[in-house]
């Protein structure tokens, strides 16, 4: 666990103990606000995906703005700890495949209303042999594979014999169609919106061949947070997976320019070795840059250029970062948040520049 | 804390849910039996870093084995702690100390044991020594050098000499010695890593000379890692070693054949979507992919092809074949990006549970 240095509520956000993962409250608010609206007017509502931040107070922001409904987790881990925090519609978006985890799951489903995807009609006769005797209903989504090159089934004679599959078997609800389609690739704005909707039409593309086979399918879930446009115009899809728009990162900023970077990690300048390069007291074990290198904000001139372990090389321009000086601060914003925060415990959650509480990231490390 | 993620002694591997962070058990004993063996009849002696690992129960488990100095390094204050806490006599912070709180529960530790932090600046000598004296405490203080890593420590001979003098004079600390830090990309062959060694090794026995020339006595010199525990440890001056990586060991680490793969992730496989690409349940968030992506443990024509947050793909070759629900073990390419995301190790003997050891010091980054 992280071991904090314990710092009163008021705290001014530049006094706080390093590195930290700091959320900006009024931020994170207005992004939910601006995002979830985007489906003001549309048959489609938001369904977070809580794998995106771990913390149950952010989700119930989530879920108390208009323009959301349930949420979705990865893991059966992730699952559990949600549904012990009182959310009561968990889609779990992803294969579930082991005797173990099926038993979990259904242990989950007594309390809460539990869905889950398959891609598999092996799958669909293991989920139902075992909701059927613990005497529960699991809602069952047929995965299309949609653009990611990963589970799922193509819309095709297959898709409708698993969706039929599903509707017929006890203890299991069939509910629809879940497809995940690739972020944006590339810089056109107007290619984006074309791949995205070329590929959210694959997935209704199953649902037409499921209705047509006399099936009624009632939820079109799919994931990704650049979804939220296309969505808006096929009216088929009934819910967006989004779960990065409360807290952002840089890689969906660049396609969401009106969301605003809510998360930080701050960090410490330890050493200023030599002019051209400052260290920080944050490496990849605090930022997570697996996927791309967290950017440092407010220092022209200054790169976050290496990270190992624990410390981060900041490459500085002649005559940059004047104040990168040994114990200054500075801030890091994270290319991708999944991985970021997967690194912490708690947020340091902070509203006018001042520290208004530790939110713990209840779901963190629930890979299983 | 009631933990349905904590299996029971002598649990089949097959019936643990994953992904798991599992350790086999004889591969880490064997690997510490290499580093006892090493440093059994040498004057230097490894002081392992407890970063990679960041259990006390690992720590200490090498310590009883031998071929250690009796501590550990740690890469932080909060590390540190969770050592002395477990148990560890003595441990040396890698890295420089920063900002007063820090300071202040780095000074408290140091109350609790024998506690050294290294230093670059003659700022950072003088917070740390006014707030040691404040708490009436010793602490130790070694200067860092600068080798080649283009990071922290001193850069020039003469920084260094006059840095361990204003630390000699200050109150509240002690001058204990140097140390520096070195990495490399892969250098498999043995004549290269001990050229090299001895090249980068050579800046630190320079300013240990100096400084002793200059009248210091240098009571540690602090070098070397995994790549070259074996080349630091022939040369003369140099005290303590700071491996780590060779415990759990790496793919990065495939060269140093004397070691053995010890921590992978157990994932299973939850898709066959298409003919030739299976999809497992492990993806970058269990297993890091900063190295390059994990290998696949003992099954030819398996190799991951690409892994998203929380997926693996499993590209199949050569009439390879995965079914739904079999598991698969990866061998990461980094072990203490991977470490750090977790939570437990599984440690696994004969293909059963033996111990399951909490990662106390995960998350200590401050």
């Amino acid at each position: 666990m992280e071991r904090p240095i314990f710092q009163p509520v008021g705290t001014p956000v530049e006094e706080l103990d390093t590195p930290a993962l700091v959320v900006d409250l009024d931020l994170m608010e207005r992004n939910i606000q601006t995002y979830q609206g985007y489906f003001a007017g549309t048959s489609a509502t938001v369904r977070p995906v809580l794998t995106s931040h771990l913390c149950p107070q952010v989700a119930r922001r989530q879920l108390a703005a208009p323009g959301s409904r349930g949420v979705a987790v990865t893991t059966v881990g992730e699952a559990e700890v949600f549904v012990a925090a009182g959310f009561d519609d968990v889609l779990l978006s992803n294969q579930v495949v082991t005797a173990s985890k099926i038993r979990r799951l259904c242990g989950l489903a007594t309390q809460a209303n539990i869905g889950v995807a398959v891609d598999s009609s092996a799958n669909v006769a293991q989920l139902s042999e075992a909701a059927a005797a613990a005497g529960v209903e699991l809602g069952v989504l047929v995965e299309i594979e949609a653009g990611m090159g990963r589970c799922g089934v193509s819309p095709d004679a297959e898709a409708v014999a698993l969706a039929r599959a599903v509707n017929d078997a006890e203890g299991l609800n069939f509910r629809g169609i879940m497809a995940t389609v690739p972020g944006p690739t590339g810089d056109d704005p107007q290619d984006h919106a074309r791949q995205t909707r070329q590929n959210l039409q694959v997935a209704l593309g199953g649902k037409d061949l499921m209705e047509s086979a006399g099936l009624t399918v009632s939820e079109v879930s799919v994931g990704g947070a650049h979804c939220h446009a296309a969505a808006g115009e096929l009216p088929g899809i009934t819910e967006v997976r989004a779960g990065r728009y409360p807290l952002m990162d840089v890689r969906l900023q660049a396609h969401l320019p009106e969301l605003s970077l809510a998360a930080m990690v701050l960090s410490t300048v330890i050493s200023r070795p030599v002019d051209d390069m400052a260290v920080l007291d944050a490496g990849h074990k605090a930022t997570g840059p697996d996927h791309g290198r967290p950017v440092i904000q407010g220092h022209p001139g200054a790169t976050a250029a290496r990270f190992s372990a624990e410390h981060g090389v900041v490459e500085l321009e002649a005559g940059a970062g004047e104040a990168l000086v040994p114990g200054r601060k500075a801030t890091l914003a994270p290319w991708e948040l999944a991985s970021c925060v997967n690194q912490y415990d708690y947020i340091r959650a902070v509203r006018g520049g001042k520290l208004e509480g530790y939110w713990p990231l209840s779901a963190r490390g629930r890979f299983a | 804390m009631i933990d349905s993620q904590t299996p029971l002694p002598g649990t089949p591997m097959q019936d643990l849910d994953t992904p798991c962070l599992v350790i086999d058990l004889d591969a880490l004993d064997r690997n510490m039996d290499v580093i006892a063996d090493y440093y059994r009849d040498r004057p230097s002696k490894l002081r392992g870093h407890s970063k990679n690992h960041k259990t006390p129960a690992i720590a200490l488990r090498q310590i009883r084995r031998g071929g250690t100095i009796g501590g550990v390094c740690a890469a932080k204050v909060a590390e540190a702690e969770v050592m002395v806490h477990g148990g560890v006599p003595s441990v040396f912070i890698t890295s420089e100390v920063v900002g007063d709180l820090k300071i202040s529960r780095l000074c408290s530790l140091a109350g609790q044991a024998e506690v050294m932090v290294a230093c670059d600046s003659p700022d950072n000598a003088r917070a740390l020594s006014q707030e040691a004296a404040a708490q009436g405490v010793d602490l130790g203080v070694v200067i860092e050098v600068e080798t080649g890593l283009k990071r922290c420590g001193v850069q020039e001979i003469a920084q260094g000499v006059a840095l361990a003098h204003e630390i000699a004079s200050l109150p509240g600390v002690s001058f204990r010695g140097i140390m520096s830090h070195q990495v490399i990309s892969a250098m498999p062959d043995r004549e290269d890593r001990v050229t090299e060694g001895n090249r980068v090794i050579k800046g630190v026995i320079d300013l240990k000379d100096a400084i002793v020339d200059s009248g210091l006595p240098v009571e540690i010199v602090s070098t070397g890692e995994t790549w070259s525990y074996d080349v630091a440890g022939e040369i003369p001056g140099v005290t303590e070693i700071q491996g780590g990586s060779y415990l759990l060991m790496e793919t990065h680490y495939d060269y140093m054949t004397e070691f053995s793969y010890a921590a992978k992730v157990l994932t299973t496989v939850i898709s066959t979507p298409r003919p030739g690409i299976a999809i497992g349940d492990a993806g970058t968030r269990a297993v890091s992919t900063l190295r390059g992506m994990p290998e696949v443990d003992g099954r030819p024509g398996v190799a991951v092809e690409a892994m998203d947050g929380d997926h693996a793909v499993f590209k199949l070759s050569d009439g390879a074949t995965l079914n739904v629900g079999d598991q698969l073990l990866l061998i990461p390419s980094q072990q203490d990006a991977m470490v750090s995301r977790w939570d437990r190790f599984v440690g696994l003997r004969d293909g059963k549970v033996e111990a399951v050891w909490d990662i106390q010091a995960r998350g200590c980054h401050n």
